[in-house]
């Protein structure tokens, strides 16, 4: 059969099969074991995120960047397997820059929102990416949240991520409408720590964006509440293992015979 | 819809970490102080070092339940084995008695990583390290825990011990100062407390020697 | 399933969802809640959408198959009512949800109530469940929450209510669902919908009615905790 693109499902059936049978593991994938939250306040929006990528029980980025560009007006944060947040916010947000070449006007985030739900109700959930979409457009503010599924909602005030519930405790006692920047990245970066302290899969650093009309400024690395809490005095040296035991450089042999004679080209 | 038919798991993973060098006339056991469950810390204050005898420390991870049953029958035997013979067990002793109590539960095990650290008769440092049903085996350093995968080779880097098949045998004791084997202990959690997320909050250092049981307490990343 | 919360578990509206006539015209009724298994992920939502301007569905089970399928259903329904010249029929909206829900039962889990009015049948109500079958009702209920309310229904709904009597009978109805069934809470929303146009409602759960051995709602605990007092014996 023609294949015309997209993912080959070929292989579920058998892996299905392997892994019922026990006679392999599936393999495990860098999940963002994550706390992303977003807000809306007086004049945007602002997006928080933590920074640890886990592989099941091993951190494998201490500060990675959970804060995607979609537009120069919309981020949205990504939480789930890292490899589907990272490659459908990639994917839309060309489709975005090349609709906007197309158009000529700056990208809705209500566009981002359409495209980023169709590839994931298209994928009945086997993309496994949740996401906070933010922005401010002509229409002003907002503020979404994208299941794996495809579902989507639209809140003053989101979470996403293992830490969601850690991060909503924090919204749910301090958000009120009409915040002031300051006040709306202290309630974020807030909801980012207690993702990041009380969440095994959150960690490290609290990165920040704040979405405004015309405006947008990415905060990373906002707050860096873990540093190295022990330094040896003295550093470790490791002991070289492999010797050299002998050292030949090999030139490469001229292939390629230029030939000097022939009709120049003409112009 | 598939259909799910309800199952009890006898056993959970409460992560943590920990570690046991033996020096020439100390020996330092340390585990971090970070109890969890899935993606949940319980708490961030529990140790996990349990003084068994004078000259004897245990420290496990695994599944907290049954760390502190076992922690409770040898215990008991050891009150027992008090009563019997008018004093403490040594250090090699006990170790015997913890393998034979794991494998006494060879298929129900206690789900419990071990590590035993102490001073022997001659008030050398000694560590046993062991598996969950009661293999266990006399080392100069050992880690055990969820984060004995980043530690170890580290502590093989620095500590290369004699093999053990060696003839005649040779001492398993580690070259360091007591301070020295402090500081590398300190190294080894802050570094897997950066990597592994069930490592984390609170480290817990048991140094023995001839002057007694000490204590010491450095924080760890809270995240 | 483990109590435990599973973030990638499909997000469905466990719901109540009504749909009503009345003298001249319907109205639709609907919890907020949106959970996955026991978390609420929104306790704000809207599922009474709207697909024209005289027509709104309420949406149950999936919410993404749910979104999905009304959101076909407006875009059909535009270019319908573009093509025509005039408004859709409630008949013509509920038959093309009908259509996608029977065409792709097997990809589908959800269940709908349209309603809406026209000016050839008036006020009707369409009920669309699970498998694609289409059934034009008096009044029709759906979701999770229903099952607590069809004797209710069969002794409360009287031919040629007023719209007042409707809209009490539905926000009646859903709070005692809402007190019975753990997958709906939050707050009312209703949908009237007339020869007049076309009114919004929305009854916080605060002011909802209470029913037997029901709490009043507190903001925190500490508002209803006592001061510790010493024990005497």
């Amino acid at each position: 059969m023609e294949n015309s693109g997209g993912f080959s499902f070929d292989l579920c059936k058998r892996n299905g099969w392997l892994v019922e049978k026990g006679i392999v593991k599936p393999p495990s994938f860098t999940k963002t074991g994550t706390t992303i939250v977003g807000l809306v306040f007086q004049d945007g929006v602002i997006l928080g995120a933590d920074t640890r990528a886990t592989a099941g029980s091993i951190v494998c980025d201490k500060n990675c960047e959970k804060i995607h560009y979609m537009a120069p007006n919309i981020y949205c944060c990504g939480a789930g397997t890292a490899a589907d947040t990272e490659a459908v916010t990639d994917m839309v947000s060309s489709q975005l820059q090349l609709h906007r070449y197309h158009t000529g006007r700056e990208s809705r985030v209500i566009t981002a929102l359409t495209l980023l739900k169709k590839h994931l109700f298209g994928y009945q959930g086997y993309v496994s990416a949740a996401l906070v979409l933010g922005g401010v457009d002509c229409t002003g503010p907002h503020l979404h949240t994208i299941y794996p599924h495809g579902s989507t909602d639209t809140l003053p005030f989101a979470t996403m991520g293992s830490g969601s519930l850690a991060a909503m405790s924090v919204f749910e006692s301090k958000y009120k409408e009409g915040l002031t920047r300051d006040e709306g990245i202290k309630i974020v970066t807030e909801a980012i720590c207690a993702g990041i302290f009380n969440d095994l899969g959150s960690g490290s650093n609290v990165d920040v964006c704040v979405l405004t009309k015309g405006h947008k400024e990415y905060l990373r690395n906002n707050l860096m509440p873990n540093p190295r809490t022990y330094v040896s005095a003295k550093g470790y040296s490791f002991s070289k293992k492999t010797e050299v035991l002998m050292t030949k450089v090999t030139p490469l042999k001229e292939r390629v015979e230029v030939i000097e004679a022939g009709d120049a080209m003409e112009e | 819809m598939k259909k799910e038919h309800a199952s009890f798991n006898p056993y959970d993973n409460n992560g943590g970490t920990c570690v046991a060098i033996a020096g020439a006339d100390y020996c330092v056991i340390a585990a971090d102080t970070r109890m969890s469950s899935g993606y949940n810390i319980l708490t961030r204050d529990y140790s996990k070092v349990c003084k068994l005898a004078d000259k004897c420390l245990l420290a496990s991870s695994g599944f907290q339940a049954d760390v502190k049953a076992l922690q409770k029958v040898l215990g008991a035997r050891h009150l027992i084995y008090q009563h019997q013979h008018n004093k403490q067990m040594s250090c090699p002793a006990m170790a015997q008695l913890l393998s034979n109590t794991l494998y006494y539960k060879r298929f129900f095990p206690y789900y419990a990583f071990n590590v035993l650290g102490g001073l022997d008769d001659e008030g050398k440092g000694v560590v046993y390290t062991y598996d969950a049903v009661g293999s266990y085996e006399k080392v100069g350093y050992s880690s055990q825990g969820s984060g004995s995968t980043l530690i170890m080779p580290f502590l093989d880097n620095q500590l290369k011990s004699p093999s053990p098949l060696l003839l005649p045998p040779q001492d398993a004791v580690t070259p360091l100062s007591e301070a020295e084997a402090v500081d590398l202990v300190k190294t080894t959690f802050v570094s897997a407390a950066e990597r592994d997320i069930y490592t984390g909050d609170k480290l817990e250092i048991v140094i023995l020697n001839a002057d007694g049981i000490r204590r010491e307490y450095m924080d760890l990343r809270k995240d | 399933m483990d109590p435990k919360i599973d973030s990638s578990a499909p997000i469905s509206t466990g719901t109540t969802i009504i749909g009503v006539t009345y003298n001249g015209g319907v109205v639709l009724g609907a919890d907020s809640r949106t959970s996955t298994g026991v978390y609420v992920a929104n306790r704000a939502s809207d599922k009474i959408t709207q697909l024209t301007d005289n027509v709104y569905v309420c949406r149950s089970g999936s919410a993404a198959d749910s979104q999905v399928v009304s959101d076909y259903v407006r875009y059909f329904l535009h270019q319908h009512t573009i093509q025509l010249g005039q408004p859709a029929t409630v008949k013509v909206a509920a038959n093309l949800i009908r259509l996608l829900s029977y065409s792709n039962k097997k990809m589908l889990q959800t269940g709908m109530i349209v309603g809406g009015w026209d000016k050839y049948e008036g006020g009707k109500i369409y009920g669309v469940p699970l498998g694609g079958t289409i059934i034009e009702q008096p009044f029709a209920i759906g979701g999770s929450g229903s099952s607590y309310l069809y004797g209710f229904f069969d002794q409360a709904w009287k031919e040629g209510m007023t719209k007042e009597e409707a809209e009490q009978l539905v926000v009646k109805a859903v709070s005692l669902a809402i007190a019975r069934d753990g997958a709906s809470g939050g707050v009312v929303r209703t949908v009237t919908i007339n020869s007049e146009g076309v009114t919004k409602n929305f009854y916080p759960g605060d002011q909802l009615p209470l029913w037997y051995e029901e709490l009043e709602p507190q903001n925190s605990l500490l508002d209803i905790q006592t001061e510790a007092v010493p024990m005497s014996i």
